[in-house]
């Protein structure tokens, strides 16, 4: 497929801006989509052993791209410890 | 097991529950349901080591901010019923 889309590209060179847009989103999605499967607290690829991966999280870390109001680094844990 | 709607609810001002960081976005339920769960894990805890039960308000207040109450009674009906879901 990459041999084609090389040769589609020396034959049309106007096309080149084409297969790099797309190819970055692409690629973008599949990094978000392993982003999320990796990562995110919500997501429990093994019940029985990870249960509620989201108590995992520190008061610290911080899962969102950009926090607007959010000061992170000032959180502490709330509720007491059983 | 402990029937929660015989207990009164604890006295002094309810502040609204703070920021949750391992619940940061605009769903809440989860934020609802596991301080639900850990309210009777920490009763659960305390009347097993036979210590006071008064941390566990902080839970308590919070899930009854953040809950719907008719999630709240299906739950406590459900803990009677010996059928709730949760791991308590």
């Amino acid at each position: 497929m990459f041999r084609l889309i090389v040769s589609q590209a020396r034959k049309h060179p106007s096309l080149i801006p084409l297969f790099l847009f797309i190819g970055a989103g692409g690629t973008g999605a599949v990094l978000y989509l392993t982003r999320l499967a990796l990562f995110n607290p919500d997501v429990s690829w093994d019940r029985k052993n990870n249960p509620e991966p989201w108590n995992k999280l520190g008061p610290t870390d911080q899962y969102k791209f950009y926090a607007v109001n959010t000061d992170y680094s000032k959180l502490k844990k709330e509720g007491p410890d059983f | 097991m402990l029937n929660v709607e015989n207990q009164k609810p604890p006295k002094g001002k309810w502040t609204t529950p703070p920021f949750d960081p391992r619940f940061p976005n605009q769903n809440q339920t989860r934020n609802c349901y596991q301080n639900f769960l850990d309210y009777h894990r920490c009763m659960k805890a305390m009347n097993r080591r036979g210590k006071s039960t008064q941390p566990c308000e902080y839970y308590f207040r919070v899930y009854r901010s953040l809950c719907p109450i008719s999630w709240v009674q299906r739950w406590n009906q459900q803990i009677q019923d010996g059928t709730f879901a949760g791991k308590i």
